[in-house]
Formats: C-alpha cells, structure tokens, sequence
C-alpha cells in the first residue's frame, strides 16, 4: 500500500511546478495549465485524504465536483484570455500592466 | 436837556456803546475796497461822544441811574444785567469817546496807505466798544466779558502789522499776560457769587449795598447767613487786583507794555491813555469796598514799585515810544499808589488827566515817527526811525508837534498850571498823609513815589531834548541835509485839541489846589486822610523845585551839546537799560521753565510711556515669534510628518503596484508563505 506522504509529496511537487508555471510563463495559456497543475495537486490531497474519511467516498466526490469547477474555471479563463488577446494583441502577462491604474 | 428821563439816559449811554460795533459789523460785514470805513468809522465813535456828552451832563452830580432787565434764570435765581450810571462811569464814558474820537480822526492821516486799513478801522471799534460796554454795565460778570474783549481787541490790534514778527510775539505776549490777570478776576467773581449770590455792582458796592452789611468778626466773613473764612475776602481783593495788575501793566505782569508798542501809534495812543490800562484802575474804583487794610497796603507798595522801576527804566531807553510806554506804567503805578492809599478821586483825577497828555505825548511821538519814517523811505536809508539818538532839532521843522509835546510832557512832569500838577500832586500829598498814620515802613511808599515824580522829570526832559534840540544828527550821520516838515493837518488838529486839555482851566479854576477840581469834587472822596497842610505847600514845592533843576540838568546834556556823561558802563545803567533783567527772567524762569518742562513731559513721554507702550509692542512681537515658530516647527512639523509618512510610505507600496498579474500572485505567495513562516516560528519563539 502506498503511504499517504508520498501523495502528498506528488501533489507538492505539482503544486510547486504550477506556482512555477503560473509566475514565470510569459504566455498565459502557459499560466492556464500551471493553474490546473495546483488545482490538481489540491484534488489529489482530497483523494488522498478520502482515504481517512469518516463518510464514505466523500473525498472522491469532492475531488469530482472541484474538477467540474475546474472545467467550468478553464471556460471562463480562456474566455477571458480571448478578450485579453483582443483588446491587447498579446497574452504575454509581462505585457500586460493595466491593473495598476 | 434837563427833562431826559432815566430810560432815554439808560438807551442813549447803550447807544454810545454800541455804536463802535457798528463799525465793527458794518466794515467787516459789508465788502467793499480797502480803504472803506474811515468816514463810517469816525461818524459812529463821534455818535458816541455827542451821546456821551449828553449822558454825561445828565448824570454827572445826579443821582445814580441803575436800569435793569432780566437777562437768565436758573430755577428760582434770577439773573439781571444792565447799566450803572454814575459820575465815575459817565467821566470815562465820555473821556473814552472823546479820546477814540480824536485817535479817529488822527488815524486817518497816520495810518493812511496801509493796505489793510479796513481792518485797522473795524478793530478799532470793537476796541472802543468793548471799553465803552465795560464802564457802563452794572454787572461783574458783564464786566468780566467785556475785560475779556478790550484784551481781544487789543490782542488784534497790537498785532496789526501780522507780518512783522515782533508784532505777533508782543501780541501773544499781551494776550497771555492778560490772561493770566483774568484769571485773578474770574476768582475774585467766583468768592464774591459764593458770599452774596448776586454779581450786581450797585447792590454789592453802592451805598447801603451787601458790603456795607457785611462784617469780619472772630475770623469769619458774615453777610446775613453766610459765612466764610475771613481769609477770603482778602483773597479776593488780591485776585482782582491781580485782575487790574495784568491790564494796568503794573509789576509783576507789566512786561506786555513796552513790547506792545509793536502796534500802530495812534492805536498805543489809545491803548496808554482811556481804553485797556485805565481798564484796570477804573475796576479798582468801580469795587473799591472789596479791598480791606491789607489788600490796599499790597496795591500801595506795588504801585510805588512798578512807579519806581518803571521809571528807572524809561532813563535809559532809546526807542521814542518805549520811553512813553515806561512812562505810562510808571503813571499807572502813581494811580494805583493813589487807589492803595485811599485816594481814590486823585487816583481817577490822574486817569483823565494822563489819559490827555499821555494820548497827546503818543500822538506826538507818531507825527516824528511818521516824519522820519517818510524821511528814511524817501530817502532808502537804512536806521530805526523810533530811535531818539537819529532824532534832534525838529523843533525848527514840526514847530506845532514841539509846543503841543513840549505841554504835555510839563505835564507830565507835573509843572505848575498844567492838568499834570494838579492830579499828580493831588497824589503824592495824599498818600503823605496817608503815611503819617502807617508804620515806619509804610513811609517809604510816598518817598519813593517823590523820588520817582523827579526821575520822571528828567526822562521826560531827556526825551524832549534829544529829540527836538540840537542839531538833526541824521545829518552828521548821512553827510546829508534833511528837511521833514510839519504833521498833516489832520494830526495837527489833534494835538492842539489835546494840549489844550493839558492845561489847568479844563479842570479847575484854581491852578494850585487840586481839593478844588470839579472831577475831586464829584467823586467818592475818601475822608479817612486828615488833612496835613504842611504837605500842601512843601510837597509841590520840592517836587517842582528839584524838577526843574533835574530838566535843566538834562538840558545841559542833552540839548546844549555839551557831551553827556558817559554812564554806559555802570552796572545800575546796564540793569536799567535791560529793563531791570525782567523779561530774560520771565523768560529764563518761566518760558524756559514751561519750555524745559515741555521737553521733560516730551522725554518722558518718549522714554517711559513710548517705552512701555514699544515694550509690550515688543513682548508681543516675541510671543509671536515663539508662537510662529512653534506653529511652523511642531504643529506644521506633525503635519508635514504625517504627510511626509504618507509619501514615503506611498512611494514605498507602489512599487509592489506594478500591474502584472504575476507579480502580485508572487507577492501574494510571499505574504502567505511569511504567514506560514512567521505561525511556525512564533510557536518557537
């Protein structure tokens, strides 16, 4: 049986690679997926920790439902990101200073 | 004439008074040229005199004539003014008119081509109006109101010439000096008001009046329920004396005189003989019960000095007019020993008859200074024409002006057969008398005034000489020969009129015996001298014989050119001729006094209360300063700090604000990890 801490150091480990990916990439697809990766290591630790769960499953159906969520984030933010490449002609987020007014 | 009632008097003497206003209003009122007003002027002041002759001749000898009206009233006091008609005002009623009709007429050639004459005219009507108004009201306070405007009027005409500069100091120096006499009199009003609640001469001093019932007992001042220190009465016989002292020009306030000559002559003619300085003797013999023992022993003494000093002054003066202004305050003092004395008819005597031969010597004096000052403008020379050492032998040129001077100088020296002789020594013997009854000390108070009636003698000759004997000594002094010529006849009309009244018929038949002058006789005569008959015949003897021998002296000097002994340097000529150091006196003591006492008040001023009032202004501007500092440094400091804190630490947070995406979710993971970092420490800690 694999110990508990080895997910949890995958589900670091992912965590890591997407804060990574989401502060250096210049490209903000890029970003996108660094996103998912710490998404992912956070559904990971639910599935993981299902594992204890008082009620039965409750971990996976979390971990489904944060997926979905997931889903339904990516829609929004490659939507978003669309509107960005529009408006600016780059998804470059170096490029991209305007939050500061 | 005889059936005139008393209210036709009463308006008529009113009338006479005010009829020199009229000139007054009518030439400054109505406009006209320059030269307008002699006609008018003289028209209304010989109204006068023909109303006051009229007055005069029914009054004189006649009961009193007292009308009244009611002028003010105070709750139930009622204040009543209005004339007082009796031989004493109706003699200076018509001397006044008289004289000012003559210095009238007179001016017209004197003062002609001045270009103000208009002005000389109207002042000179106030003048004689206000000298009129006083003789004939009934009324102390009227009188005081009057007083004030002879000193007035001749405030204006003393300072005629406004723009010589002498004019205006002596004008200044008359007004101020009669100020301060007035002051003496509004005080004897005051204590008189508060003793008898009435300032009505006839009731206060006519025969029967309030003095009369009056009585001085145990120290205390009674009249019916009033009493008041006995003190009092002597003060206010002091204060209106003070009063006479400053318009009489007697010491210690006679200083005004001589430089009040600073004005026209024939207005000095007025001022020396009826109006201004008789003011003074007639208010004395006006309210003559005021005055108790000690009061007339002050006015005697006084009196027998400024006679004394006066004429001691006018030996060594060189200016023609100052000479007779010495003289006049010199006579003064001779009326006012008179009034001391109780003399008063001889005192009044002497007032009319000076009043005649003092107006006549001025007169005269202005016909030579009217000559030489027409010789020096001709001429372009340059010499003070009033000056006698330019003067001599105009006896040859201006033969009228010499006899008509030479008169009234005899008279005034007081030879026999002339007005002078009679008043003069009318004078002396009685205060002889007088003195018979008075301490040892008291005699020297008619020996003075014998020795002064000699000094007198040889001024007066002095003058005549040098100024009508001799040789003209312009001419010696000029390599020139002048000729002058007789004064207008105009002048000339003047001065024979006015000899005239210097001889003895015009006032009594008898030459030698003063008793029987209808003026002696028809005045108060005080019968409290016994009569010493020695006297009457010792007194004009030494005093003519010595006269005579001081004028020959003089003579001898001055007219027969042999050279005059040289006294120029003795200190007693030098304290003469310096006017006895009087006026550096009032000057040094007083005007510097007021002066330096100004100057301290100004220094004081400056240093204590400037100081103070800068010591605050300063003490304010420091608090100030600390307060603007401490505004600028602390309260402005917090706020600045405050602002600068802001800043600072505004300019510190922006630089997290770079507006990339990925530098605040950097900057978000490194608050979260401190979080994390600081939660795990902080269980260490």
């Amino acid at each position: 049986m694999i110990p508990l801490s080895h997910f949890l150091f995958i589900s670091a480990t992912l965590f890591c690679i997407g804060i990574y990916a989401v502060l250096s990439k210049k490209n903000a697809i890029m970003v996108l997926i660094g996103i998912e990766f710490m998404l992912n290591a956070a559904i990971l630790n639910f599935v993981a920790f299902g594992k204890y769960d008082k009620f039965n499953a409750s971990g996976q159906v979390f971990a489904l439902f944060a997926i979905v969520l997931a889903a339904a984030a990516v829609a929004v933010s490659l939507a978003i990101i669309l509107n960005v490449y529009q408006y600016y002609k780059t998804i470059d987020p170096t490029r991209i200073n305007k939050l500061k007014d | 004439m005889e059936t005139l009632t008393q209210d036709t008097i009463s308006l008529l003497a009113i009338v006479a008074a005010l009829m020199p206003l009229l000139s007054f209003a009518g030439i400054l009122l109505v406009p006209g040229d320059r030269n307008r007003g002699s006609f008018f002027s003289i028209l209304n002041i010989s109204t006068s005199l023909v109303l006051s002759i009229i007055v005069f001749i029914n009054v004189w000898n006649k009961p009193q004539l007292h009308q009244q009206i009611e002028w003010f009233t105070i709750g139930d006091w009622h204040f009543r003014v209005g004339i007082l008609l009796n031989n004493l005002s109706a003699l200076m009623l018509l001397l006044i008119s008289f004289i000012a009709t003559l210095v009238h007429i007179y001016s017209t050639k004197y003062m002609e081509g001045d270009p103000y004459i208009f002005r000389y005219w109207a002042y000179l009507g106030l003048f004689c109006f206000s000298m009129l108004g006083l003789v004939i009201t009934d009324n102390l306070l009227l009188l005081y109101m009057f007083w004030e405007l002879v000193g007035f009027s001749s405030y204006l005409l003393i300072g005629f010439w406004f723009t010589r500069d002498t004019a205006v100091q002596a004008n200044k120096k008359a007004f101020i000096m009669n100020r301060l006499g007035d002051l003496g009199f509004l005080t004897g009003i005051m204590i008189l008001f508060t003793q008898f609640q009435t300032l009505d001469i006839n009731l206060l001093f006519g025969s029967g009046g309030f003095f009369e019932h009056a009585r001085v007992q145990d120290g205390l001042w009674t009249f019916s329920s009033n009493n008041m220190n006995a003190v009092w009465l002597t003060v206010a016989g002091l204060a209106f004396f003070f009063g006479a002292t400053a318009k009489s020009a007697q010491f210690p306030l006679h200083t005004w005189l001589p430089d009040a000559m600073e004005g026209p002559t024939s207005v000095s003619s007025l001022i020396h003989a009826a109006t201004m300085v008789a003011a003074g003797v007639f208010l004395i013999a006006r309210i003559y019960p005021v005055f108790n023992a000690d009061v007339l022993l002050v006015i005697a003494s006084i009196g027998a000095f400024t006679a004394f000093m006066a004429a001691s002054i006018a030996l060594t003066q060189n200016d023609i007019k100052r000479i007779l202004a010495f003289s006049t305050i010199s006579q003064l003092g001779f009326m006012m020993l008179a009034m001391g004395v109780g003399a008063v008819a001889p005192s009044i005597f002497h007032l009319v008859t000076h009043a005649f031969f003092k107006c006549l010597l001025f007169l005269a004096a202005g016909a030579v200074i009217h000559e030489m000052h027409h010789v020096k403008e001709e001429k372009g020379l340059d010499f003070d024409h009033q000056d006698i050492r330019f003067m001599g032998g105009l006896r040859k040129h201006m033969p009228i002006t010499f006899a008509t001077m030479l008169l009234a100088s005899l008279a005034l020296v007081g030879i026999p057969l002339t007005s002078g002789y009679l008043s003069k020594d009318a004078i002396l013997i009685q205060s002889f008398e007088w003195s018979a009854t008075q301490s040892a000390w008291a005699k020297i108070i008619p020996y003075s005034a014998l020795f002064t009636s000699w000094l007198t003698a040889f001024y007066v000759a002095r003058l005549v000489f040098k100024v009508f004997f001799g040789e003209l000594r312009l001419n010696a002094l000029f390599n020139q020969s002048f000729s002058l010529h007789e004064a207008p006849s105009a002048m000339k009309f003047v001065l024979i009129i006015l000899a005239l009244f210097c001889l003895f018929p015009v006032f009594s038949l008898n030459p030698l015996h003063y008793e029987h002058a209808w003026i002696t006789e028809g005045l108060p005569y005080i019968s409290g001298i016994a009569r010493v008959n020695i006297f009457h015949t010792l007194i004009p003897a030494t005093v003519n014989i010595a006269a005579v021998f001081l004028m020959y002296l003089a003579y001898k000097w001055y007219a027969d050119n042999q050279k005059a002994p040289d006294f120029s340097g003795s200190p007693l000529f030098k304290f003469s001729q310096n006017l006895w150091y009087m006026d550096k006196l009032y000057k040094s003591v007083f005007v510097n006094g007021i002066v330096g006492l100004s100057k301290a008040s100004f220094s004081f001023d400056k240093g204590v209360i400037d100081g103070i009032v800068n010591l605050f202004g300063s003490i304010g501007v420091v608090l100030a300063s600390i307060a603007c500092w401490f505004d600028r440094k602390v309260i402005d400091g917090l706020v600045n700090a405050t602002a600068t804190f802001s800043r600072t630490l505004g300019s510190f947070v922006r630089h997290f604000q770079t507006g990339r995406l990925q530098h605040y979710l950097l900057f978000m993971m490194l608050i979260v990890l401190s979080f994390f970092v600081f939660k795990y420490f902080s269980h260490a800690i």
